[in-house]
């Protein structure tokens, strides 16, 4: 037991960490270095503000786009905070997902105010007895507010969720095997927080302290099971997350700032085209009769010639 | 009836797996009674109707074991390219994202009219043929899906009736993108029905016959995908001009291949063919605007259309191309695509990114100018020459895909006699489809029109029909507006024949350009008339 606890506590931890850093770090260069797609862009545009879509304007392409940092702020302060989209457009989920989501924006929080507690604790200023008002009481009190609301939340909106996808015949319908995966570790995640909380942790000073072990690499384990299952949890969650379609949380970037809101246009001597210029050099393989499998994308341009047409005068005068 | 068909049932080897039948249909306000034409036997066994009773596609029923591994196969083959940068770069970041992060929330499914109108079918679903799409994904391509098959949520087996009702499946979806704008990651489902295309097309060779051969090949042949020649384009252009003087009293001489003119306007090429008083509103609005224009009669210079744009990014390509070489040829300073949403869509958005080098020249929609036609005092319009009600239709491929919602409210309500414009609801980026689109208004084999005419046209003629629920009374003329060729397709053959419109309400269906030339003061007699056929 001793063995699993340290395993679980320690090791574990560190490796957990490395695989959903490089995994997601990976995940996200294989995006970014996917070519520059057609332009695929949905409206409204947010960057583009109250004028709307360039394309409203007459002789566009001749007037600098406008750009609003603050509008397209703004929308994706409201869509990540508050998942404006799911609360307009289906707010039955939205009452699981908001409080899930808020429970993991808060976990990401409560784990830094866990880690500056550490790392103010290495510094020797104490955070237990710390006196009022001070860094040391303020951190503390932070981290003890922002974990319980963490787990409370992230428990709550699992539940509904969970309750919602047994009940709700059209979203038990749609949902997969991986869905119901997903939401159960969620729960196993807050569960195992929770209860580690409310047995054994009030004050959040075990985990606190196991924290600075492990950024001290101390080696030092603990004992204690609740947080023995709250660290497992966490682990399993920090492994299992970068293979998961919960990795949208990254992914959303992309769709938005990458494909929806692109609206970049083409110039001459720009890196779009150089990059698009490349691509047009690949080979396709497709091998219905109408495609020149082998050919590159400009080979299938260049045989499309113009058959006939073209000179008015010519016409008028042979009639 | 409802008929709950999950995603693991799509291979059933059922007679039909989801019938749809008229009582299925939402009611709409005098429509009871719809039946749906009986299919021969012997049509039954040539074709494949096993998905819902309808065939867009004309897939031959495979006679042996071979044929139907070859079909699976050769999809197989095809979706492995859908995820390669070779064979996709277009498509392959949105492709990926959305293939990999759809959270199954259903958010999609309120938002889809196929799905509602059809009273909620499982298989009419955004997400139901994506889901599908990567569930094979997973089960065939990934290390999970091969070894944990469904426990990793790779539950589908492929077989040949999933492909073919995969095939015909991706032809119950407009492509409108509502289903992408409501979704809270950003999953777009109506891209993935698209990739499915695509995969049917260029690996398979499968694509509705009036998309593909009597489509884009014919295009890219002849020069129109009306089958217009060069020669004919001509005659046509002398007919608008005969149109005109018989409107307007005097004689306009259209200008065609006029070089280096700053406008070369190109149409969608059916207006000339089912819509001649389009093109030649356009030549009255051009020429009293004082405007330096042109047409092409060169074999790809006149025809604006490009099918490619539903479902297959090689001919997408090839007729974007080959517009943009024609308009280099004439040395104009920029192309103005008329009345046509997925010609704009197509020219001016999707195919920038293929304008690279010497193929760089601007290219705009035909809406902002016909608006400073308007704003700027140009042309002086008489609105209460347009005294009748008017609703506007808003073309998917404009407002949603484009963002271009304004230009014609700005020109409507300056040429309307007030009071009389109102908005259908959910107008705007909200709107809904047609029906018409995603090539939906040209495809007429089988019997898809009948699912096309009931089912994807019928939300738009719900919100006709509330657009004008004060003035029904068919004494009262009406104007369904409709700045879109394709749309004005679905309008003619949904809304007019199969719904009546014409008929029931007096409601006509034209553009915008043909209102403004109504409200021109130097036209002395109107442009429009309801006792013309349209």
């Amino acid at each position: 037991m001793n063995l699993l606890n340290h395993f679980f506590t320690v090791p574990f931890i560190y490796i957990s960490i490395v695989v959903f850093l490089s995994v997601t770090v990976y995940k996200i260069r294989s995006y970014q270095e996917m070519p520059r797609h057609l332009r695929w862009d949905l409206y409204p545009i947010p960057h583009l503000g109250a004028e709307g879509s360039k394309y409203q304007k007459l002789d566009f392409h001749n007037k600098v786009p406008f750009f609003s940092k603050a509008d397209e702020g703004k929308y994706l302060g409201l869509e990540m905070v508050f998942i404006k989209k799911a609360f307009v457009n289906n707010f039955r989920l939205w009452l699981g997902s908001w409080p899930l989501h808020m429970g993991i924006y808060l976990g990401a929080f409560w784990l830094v105010l866990l880690m500056l507690g550490a790392i103010i604790e290495i510094n020797g200023i104490q955070i237990n007895g710390a006196a009022t008002l001070s860094l040391g009481w303020a951190v503390k009190w932070m981290t003890i507010f922002v974990g319980i609301a963490s787990f409370g939340a992230g428990l709550l909106g699992t539940i509904i969720l969970l309750w919602l996808r047994y009940t709700d015949e059209e979203l038990r319908y749609m949902a997969d095997f991986v869905t119901y995966i997903n939401l159960f570790l969620m729960l196993l995640v807050f569960g195992t927080g929770f209860m580690a909380w409310v047995t054994v942790d009030t004050t959040f000073d075990m985990i606190r302290l196991q924290t600075k072990a492990l950024l001290t690499f101390s080696g030092a384990s603990v004992s204690s099971l609740p947080i023995v299952f709250e660290m497992m949890a966490f682990g399993l969650f920090l492994c299992y997350l970068p293979f998961s379609r919960m990795m949208h949380f990254a992914a959303k970037y992309f769709f938005y700032h990458n494909i929806m809101w692109d609206d970049e246009a083409m110039k001459p001597g720009s890196k779009l085209e150089q990059n698009i210029s490349s691509y047009l050099q690949y080979q396709l393989k497709w091998e219905a009769s109408h495609i020149s499998s082998g050919g590159s994308w400009i080979d299938q341009v260049a045989e499309t010639k113009s058959t006939e047409g073209g000179k008015q005068d010519e016409k008028e005068n042979s009639h | 009836m409802k008929k709950r068909i999950r995603i693991k049932d799509l291979g059933l080897d059922d007679a039909v797996l989801s019938p749809l039948t008229p009582e299925d249909l939402q009611p709409l306000l005098g429509y009871d009674g719809e039946k749906f034409k009986t299919i021969k036997a012997e049509t039954k066994e040539k074709y494949d109707f096993s998905l819902d009773g309808f065939s867009a596609l004309s897939l031959p029923i495979p006679k042996s074991k071979e044929e139907e591994e070859k079909i699976v196969n050769a999809f197989l083959k095809g979706l492995e390219k859908l995820f390669t940068k070779e064979n996709n770069w277009g498509f392959l970041q949105p492709t990926t994202l959305s293939t990999e992060y759809c959270m199954q929330c259903n958010t999609c499914n309120e938002s889809c009219p196929i799905y509602t109108e059809t009273g909620r079918q499982d298989i009419y679903r955004p997400n139901y043929r994506p889901e599908a799409l990567r569930r094979i994904y997973h089960r065939y391509f990934t290390t999970a899906g091969k070894l944990l098959g469904k426990w990793s949520g790779a539950d589908l087996e492929l077989n040949w009736r999933v492909v073919y009702h995969l095939a015909e499946l991706s032809y119950r979806c407009t492509l409108c993108r509502r289903c992408a704008s409501v979704c809270p990651i950003g999953v777009d489902n109506a891209l993935l029905t698209r990739e499915l295309r695509k995969l049917f097309s260029q690996e398979m060779g499968i694509a509705p016959e009036g998309v593909h051969k009597s489509g884009s090949v014919k295009h890219l042949k002849t020069g129109s995908s009306t089958g217009m020649t060069p020669a004919v384009f001509l005659d046509n252009i002398e007919f608008i001009e005969d149109i005109i003087e018989e409107k307007i009293g005097r004689r306009i001489t259209i200008p065609v291949d006029k070089q280096g003119a700053d406008i070369l306007l190109i149409h969608n090429a059916g207006e000339y063919m089912a819509w001649p008083e389009n093109p030649a509103a356009f030549a009255i609005l051009f020429e009293a605007a004082g405007l330096n224009w042109t047409l092409s009669s060169e074999s790809m210079g006149y025809e604006g259309v490009n099918y490619g744009v539903w479902y297959d990014d090689v001919q997408f390509s090839k007729v974007a191309i080959a517009q943009v070489q024609a308009a280099k040829r004439l040395g104009v300073k920029k192309i103005v695509v008329g009345e046509c949403g997925h010609a704009t869509k197509a020219l001016v958005s999707i195919a920038d990114r293929l304008c690279v080098g010497d193929l760089a020249i601007p290219r705009e929609s035909c809406l902002p100018l016909l608006e400073s036609f308007v704003t700027e005092g140009i042309i002086k319009f008489d609105p209460s020459k347009n005294n009748f009600p008017v609703t506007l239709h808003d073309p998917c491929n404009l407002v949603r895909l484009m963002g271009v919602v304004s230009p014609q409210r700005n020109i409507l309500r300056h040429i309307i006699a007030p009071g009389q414009f109102r908005e259908m609801p959910n107008a705007g980026v909200n709107n809904y489809c047609c029906g018409g689109g995603s090539g939906f208004a040209i495809m007429n084999t089988n019997n898809f029109p009948e699912w096309r005419d009931s089912v994807a046209c019928r939300m738009k003629a719900r919100q006709v029909l509330e657009a004008f629920d004060d003035c029904l009374d068919p004494t009262i003329p009406k104007y369904y507006c409709v700045p879109c060729s394709n749309c004005k397709g679905a309008a003619r053959d949904g809304l007019m024949e199969h719904y009546g419109f014409r008929d029931k309400y007096n409601i006509i269906y034209s553009g915008l350009v043909e209102l403004m030339v109504n409200a021109m003061v130097d036209v002395p007699s109107p442009f429009i008339s309801w006792e013309d056929e349209f």
